[in-house]
């Protein structure tokens, strides 16, 4: 009897072991086995009609690169004419274009707390060399309270980021083999 | 009376919040505008690096320099990164109102009371210069850097990049137009 219950309760405790185990290490190898093999090149944001300044650009991008690099569902991270994207296979390519642009004020933040938000909207573009087209969307940015104008483009790219995460890529195709 | 009594306290204390603000703010400024009179002999700029300089942390503050045909950027913690000149494709200046003092100050704005701290504000800010650089890395990658310099700043670094690459800009349009005249022919 003693033996009995000494059997059942191991047996319990691996099946509850086990349960919590597996969920984990399938989750992971569906994870890893797909998305990493695409990488992306961050293309150079366009502004479009929109007359945006070049630091405002420039940050945009520079945020892209990082966030994009945080959601760790690319292979490598590429910049704009980075020659080491040239004959990748499986290559993703991020256009941003800035579809409106509201300059704001930190003074007028401070002094006002409802007014002086920078505001950023950008249709943003991930799709494969060959044009087709995974994910197209307009994204926003603000930024207000604390912090300088520039802060709107973090929070942009942060955006973007997740817009990305929550698309959920297609598979790539597979690589050919070398002969 | 003891109301009045109470009133008059209540104001003493913000007139006091207030005035020590002001002195701050002034205190600041001041030693702004010195930064400003510095004379521009030496090409060392002191800046902050706002983001993109490949190396740097962000808002790390330092010394911008050219040096041996490059721009140098010595963060005042951490070792110096430099970009060639022949890499930098374009240079843009801009300008940015900032409020200053940092947190302390906005944590004595916040804690002043009857909206003393808003008031501050409209006098607590200053002009800065943004420099946004693009450039070019070794494998042809695309990066922008976003340098702060205090005001009046951003024309000297942009003048003296430009004289430095001036000639090797001439050498480039040199050897451009002998090919074109060697294909023509």
């Amino acid at each position: 009897m003693k033996s009995n219950r000494n059997v059942s309760s191991t047996g319990l405790a691996a099946a509850l072991m086990i349960q919590a185990v597996l969920p984990s290490q399938v989750l992971a190898g569906v994870k890893g086995s797909v998305s990493p093999q695409w990488s992306v090149q961050v293309n150079k944001v366009e502004s479009g009609t929109v007359n945006i300044e070049p630091a405002f650009q420039v940050a945009i991008y520079e945020n892209l690169l990082d966030e994009v690099t945080k959601t760790k569902l690319f292979k490598q991270v590429f910049r704009d004419g980075d020659r080491g994207a040239n004959d990748l296979p499986n290559l993703l390519i991020l256009k941003t274009t800035v579809e409106a642009y509201t300059p704001g004020s930190e003074t007028r933040r401070a002094v006002t707390t409802v007014s002086g938000a920078t505001k950023l909207k950008v249709q943003s573009q991930l799709s494969t060399r060959e044009g087709k087209i995974v994910l197209q969307r307009e994204i926003a940015g603000d930024g207000h309270f604390f912090g300088g104008n520039l802060r709107a483009t973090h929070n942009l790219a942060h955006n973007v980021a997740g817009a990305i995460k929550q698309s959920g890529l297609p598979e790539p195709a597979p690589s050919v083999a070398e002969p | 009376m003891i109301h009045r009594i109470v009133a008059s306290k209540h104001i003493s204390l913000m007139l006091i919040c207030l005035l020590l603000l002001v002195c701050y703010c002034t205190g600041l400024i001041a030693q702004d505008h010195d930064a400003i009179n510095a004379p521009a002999a030496s090409s060392t700029l002191h800046v902050t690096h706002i983001l993109g300089f490949e190396g740097v942390s962000n808002n790390a503050n330092g010394d911008l320099s050219i040096q041996d045909r490059a721009l140098r950027f010595k963060p005042h913690e951490g070792s110096p990164v430099q970009v060639p000149i022949g890499a930098i494709q374009d240079l843009f200046l801009g300008e940015q109102d900032k409020q200053v003092g940092g947190k302390p100050m906005m944590l004595a704005k916040t804690a002043a009371p009857y909206g003393g701290g808003r008031v501050v504000s409209l006098f607590a800010h200053k002009k800065y210069d943004i420099v946004t650089l693009e450039y070019l890395d070794s494998n042809g990658g695309f990066h922008g850097a976003i340098f702060q310099l205090n005001q009046g700043q951003g024309p000297v670094l942009r003048s003296e990049l430009e004289a430095e690459r001036t000639p090797g800009n001439r050498v480039a349009d040199e050897a451009t137009k002998r090919n074109t005249e060697e294909t023509s022919k």
